[in-house]
């Protein structure tokens, strides 16, 4: 700090001699939201960490148990399951989501009347919660009284939905699609109106079919709108515990006990802290491994003002 | 000296955040009460339709007594997860319902529960005690009505079959039949993530009756090794021939408890029985009146041909508790709790169709909305050899929900009874 | 190229319609059918009979307080995170050195950090510092693991600040404060907007934190209070969409009356 401010002091006095001065925020503006942001999110993540050595029943004091924890972690084939489970999630979220908001901002990034009317209709989704939209879909799946008996046919006669491993996983999938692919196609509209017409001019002029402009203009120039919706849909997929709670309570048995859910599951319904640390730990080293690939691939770190996406 | 401005502003800024944080705190302890000196109780309890009776016990008790009862109604679901939580917190309540047994447990090594009064003991039936106590200390008194487990049926499903309800296990295989052919799911199960409980009573009743209650006296006094009971496994299989046999029809992975779920199916005549809990009457007097009154039926689980265990032993919730923390005041809490056993209370539990295990309770059940059906539940828990508690909630969560998990496995066909055992096995280490 | 019609984008825009427009057209149809009456035609048939009883029941239940304090926890939650957030990316943005930057890769590290995975930590801080069970103990977490996009946003607006302006201001003898006040804050108008719309809606949809930190009826939260519906109405289906349905409603006001902002702000969560 004393260091910082004399150098400061130093360049200030050169450049007053220079040009009038151009005086800098220094870094104390920054250190309240930093202490908050290292009190509320960098303090806990240390005490994860910690908690994982331990083994705590969330009533006494924790007591230290080395990596008694992980041990246990390595061998434990419901982590396998959950972690498998999260990717197929993530993956599966991803796949489904990407394509149809990239094809929907882009259509609706179009000044069209009837295209406008549809994309305020197709706006509806994002105004329900998470929690909201998760019990609304409970009840529409319902085998007996929802929409699978009126669609018995097309489910080949299957409406325990919800029964079995691939039908609670589509489940989960087309319930996260549906509430927030509207969300994405913002994101997609937004940067297909900001795409210079002049662009698609030229290529018109070439001969390029609609087609060919949508794979060598529009996708080329929605990169960085690519990397930023599939970054909160990496996120979303780690977080997305609130609608496997609501949704199938990780069941069938435990096959779509997501990594946040056997997490929670093991914390607060069974008690062992000291092991759901350990999940919550690995949760953690996902995020940070994505959260860095994310900085690297987006450029976010070079701190240029030319950079797009967020 | 610009420099310093900027960084007096800035440290201005972080003042001003934390008086605002402390402000906040402020904010934050003042509305609530978690051991208030003054003679105030925080109590807990579920959000059901019996709950009136405790509200009217507490208002009641707050226009005459000197303390101070404040009443919380928390929601079934996740109730116990709630309640554990905060039991760690600076939020303790002063007095919770609970279910007695396994999850005292660890309230009671943590030194979180107060010890009751050993004389309260004389207001109630011996019986109905006894999950209240953890290692011979009284620590639950009994505030709801017995809550035994047995099978409800449709009356116009069966008039219209020309069947009678099951007295053993080869009549309630041949219903399934019966019913399957007439395109009726013979048993409403609940089988979706967060209701399997439902799935853990066929358990329960099924390795009693093989094996008699003794078996399961062993695993709740912790010896696990006991799962390898050849019955256990008998058990797994018959639920496997049920399940393949379509006795809970094709979709019930899906299905909820109660109204829209199980109730309803029962209540619509889609299906024909559900083995459930005394509480269902309320659940269908609230949804389905008509049908409560009408078309409910009820009779005790079958029993099972060559098995040990005696036909009149019943499962299920011997009653509900109260405890004390001890972040209540002692002494209201202790006054308190005398009204749970006043004419009044009990009064008002047999108006709500509940059987209550107080020693003044006998003479009242004739006032009760359906006296037959009191009368019925009386008799089936006065004449039971034995009560055994559900297993969930004798174990303990921390045992209690991987079980429930490996149940909903074994009737979704994802483990076989063997695979069911030893996974079962695997869960205590 | 625009102009020519297309066929195909236009039959799947029907079809997503339909994927939309079913399942609202059956939340709305079932909350406004009377109980009895919602397992005789399902939640796509046309209603025999309508009613309001449902939304008055779920009234009844106090949800209009849990949706007060949804708004109370949103607003605290944006609130927080503009008077932190702001100085962090100015200072971001126009300090130098390797602390400032420091200070933003380590906000970069915590982009894509779960909140839900410190929450056992999380609790017992809030348990320390007297706030569980109170809109308090919801809203700072929140705050805090809505800093790290936060951050991102307000500095990327703040960077697309041409240096002449502050050096123009400077030339008037304008400290960094005044800077700020008068120059940046109001340059970064869309991007604070993009900060509000994203922090409130993590505000809004937010469930482990009142999960986890508030228990009593007082500090319960929509979504919290959804959950609680599900086992107190698990059988009136209809009351229960009704809640889900009133839970749109504040969201939906915000809508009907900043709709560009609502949607330039989630835009601007994708670029400019």
């Amino acid at each position: 700090m004393v260091s910082i401010t004399s150098s400061r002091l130093v360049r200030g006095r050169e450049a007053r001699r220079a040009a009038p001065a151009l005086e800098r925020p220094g870094v104390a503006w920054a250190i309240p939201g930093l202490v908050f942001f290292i009190l509320f999110a960098i303090v806990p993540m240390a005490g994860v960490v910690y908690l994982s050595l331990t083994r705590w029943d969330g009533l006494s004091t924790p007591q230290f148990t080395g990596l008694h924890n992980w041990w246990r972690f390595f061998s434990d084939g419901q982590i396998l399951q959950s972690t498998l489970v999260t990717a197929v999630l993530l993956v599966g979220n991803i796949l489904v989501q990407a394509p149809i908001s990239i094809l929907l901002g882009v259509w609706s990034a179009g000044y069209q009347r009837n295209r406008a009317v549809l994309s305020t209709i197709f706006f509806f989704p994002l105004l329900l919660s998470t929690a909201a939209t998760a019990v609304m879909w409970r009840q529409l799946l319902d085998p007996n009284f929802g929409i699978p008996p009126k669609l018995a046919d097309l489910l080949g006669g299957n409406t325990d939905l919800l029964g079995g491993q691939k039908g609670a996983i589509a489940c989960l999938i087309v319930v996260t699609s549906w509430q927030f692919i509207p969300f994405h196609t913002l994101i997609y509209q937004g940067a297909a109106r900001a795409i210079p017409l002049t662009l698609y001019q030229a290529a018109a002029i070439d001969g390029a079919g609609r087609v060919r402009q949508f794979f060598h203009i529009t996708l080329p120039q929605l990169r960085n709108s690519i990397i930023t919706s599939t970054t909160f849909m990496v996120v979303g997929g780690l977080t997305a515990f609130d609608i496997v709670l609501l949704l199938t309570n990780g069941g069938p048995g435990t096959d779509t006990s997501i990594l946040p859910f056997a997490m929670y599951q093991t914390a607060f319904r069974t008690y062992d802290y000291g092991y759901a640390s350990v999940i919550a730990s690995f949760l953690l080293l996902l995020a940070t491994g994505a959260s860095l690939l994310l900085v690297k691939i987006s450029g976010y770190d070079k701190m240029t003002s030319t950079m797009e996406g967020l | 000296m610009k420099n310093r401005m900027s960084r007096k502003r800035a440290v201005a800024t972080l003042m001003a955040s934390a008086a605002l944080a402390m402000g906040v705190a402020g904010c934050g302890s003042a509305g609530s009460s978690a051991s208030a000196p003054a003679g105030n109780v925080q109590f807990w309890t579920l959000q059901d339709p019996t709950n009136t009776v405790q509200q009217a016990a507490v208002d009641s008790f707050n226009s005459a007594a000197h303390g101070k009862v404040t009443m919380s109604v928390i929601a079934t679901d996740g109730y116990k997860d709630k309640l554990r939580t905060a039991m760690g917190s600076s939020h303790m309540p002063g007095m919770f319902f609970n279910w007695g047994g396994g999850s005292l447990n660890d309230y009671v090594r943590a030194g979180k529960l107060a010890q009751l009064d050993p004389g309260l003991e004389s207001h109630f039936l011996a019986s109905a005690l006894e999950a209240g106590k953890v290692g011979g200390k009284l620590v639950g008194i009994p505030c709801r009505g017995t809550q035994p487990v047995f099978l409800f049926y449709n009356k116009k499903v069966f008039t219209d079959a020309g069947v009678q309800p099951p007295k053993t296990w080869s009549d309630l295989t041949n219903l399934v039949q019966v019913f399957k052919g007439k395109g009726i799911t013979p048993f409403a199960v609940a089988g979706n993530g967060t209701d399997s409980w439902g799935e853990l009573m066929w358990i329960e009743y099924l390795v009693d009756r093989l094996a008699g209650p003794d078996l399961f006296k062993k695993i709740q006094a912790g010896d696990w090794s006991q799962w390898k009971d050849p019955a256990v496994l008998k058990t797994a299989q018959m639920v496997k021939q049920l399940v393949d046999s379509g006795a809970f029809g094709t979709k019930f992975g899906s299905v909820g408890y109660g109204a829209g779920g199980t109730s309803t199916l029962l209540a619509k005549g889609k299906a024909a029985m559900v083995l459930m809990g005394s509480w269902e009457y309320a659940t269908q007097q609230s949804t389905n009146p008509t049908f409560a009154k009408q078309g409910l039926g009820y009779v005790p689980f079958p029993t099972v041909e060559g098995g040990k265990g005696d036909p009149g032993d019943v499962v299920g919730n011997p009653t509900n508790y109260i405890s004390v923390t001890t972040a209540a005041a002692q002494q209201t809490a202790k006054d308190f709790l005398q009204t749970t056993y006043s004419d009044s209370y009990v009064q008002g539990l047999v108006q709500k169709g509940e059987v209550p295990v107080t020693a003044n309770a006998g003479q009242m059940l004739a006032k009760a909305s359906d006296p037959a059906y009191a009368q019925f539940q009386y008799d089936l828990v006065r004449k039971a050899p034995t009560f055994t508690q559900s297993w969930d909630q004798a174990l303990g969560l921390t045992l209690g929900t991987p079980m429930i998990t490996e149940i909903q496995k074994l009737f979704n066909g994802q483990d076989t009874p063997e695979r069911f055992v030893s996974a079962v096995l695997a869960l205590k280490k | 190229m625009r102009r020519r019609r297309n066929v195909v984008a236009g039959f799947a825009a029907f079809a997503w319609l339909l994927v939309i427009g079913v399942p609202l057209y059956a939340l709305v149809n079932t909350a406004i059918q009377p109980e009895s009456k919602y397992t005789d035609g399902g939640p796509v048939s046309i209603p025999s009979a309508v009613t309001l009883d449902n939304f008055r029941t779920v009234i009844h239940s106090g949800f209009l307080h849990y949706v007060w304090n949804t708004v109370l926890v949103a607003a605290l939650t944006v609130a927080i995170v503009l008077l932190l957030g702001v100085p962090i990316s100015y200072a971001v943005v126009r300090g130098r050195g390797w602390m400032t930057r420091g200070v933003f890769r380590l906000f970069l590290l915590g982009l894509a950090v779960p909140s839900q995975a410190v929450i056992i930590p999380l609790f017992l801080l809030i348990n320390r510092l007297g706030l569980y069970d109170s809109l308090w103990g919801i809203a700072l977490p929140t705050a805090a693991f809505a800093l790290p996009v936060s951050v991102l946003v307000l500095s990327g607006g703040m960077r697309d600040i041409s240096a002449s302006l502050y050096e123009a201001m400077a030339l008037d003898g304008a400290r960094p404060a005044r800077i700020l006040v008068n120059l940046v804050i109001p340059l970064s108008r869309s991007s604070i907007a993009t900060t509000c719309v994203f922090t409130a809606l993590q505000a809004w949809n937010g469930f482990l934190f009142p999960l986890i930190m508030t228990q009593s009826n007082d500090t319960k939260l929509v979504p919290l209070g959804l959950y609680n519906f599900v086992s107190q109405y698990g059988g009136n289906v209809p009351a229960l969409l009704a809640a889900v349905l009133m839970s749109a409603v504040p969201i939906l006001i915000v809508y009907l009356f900043a709709r560009r902002a609502l949607v330039m702000g989630l835009m601007g969560a994708g670029g400019k």
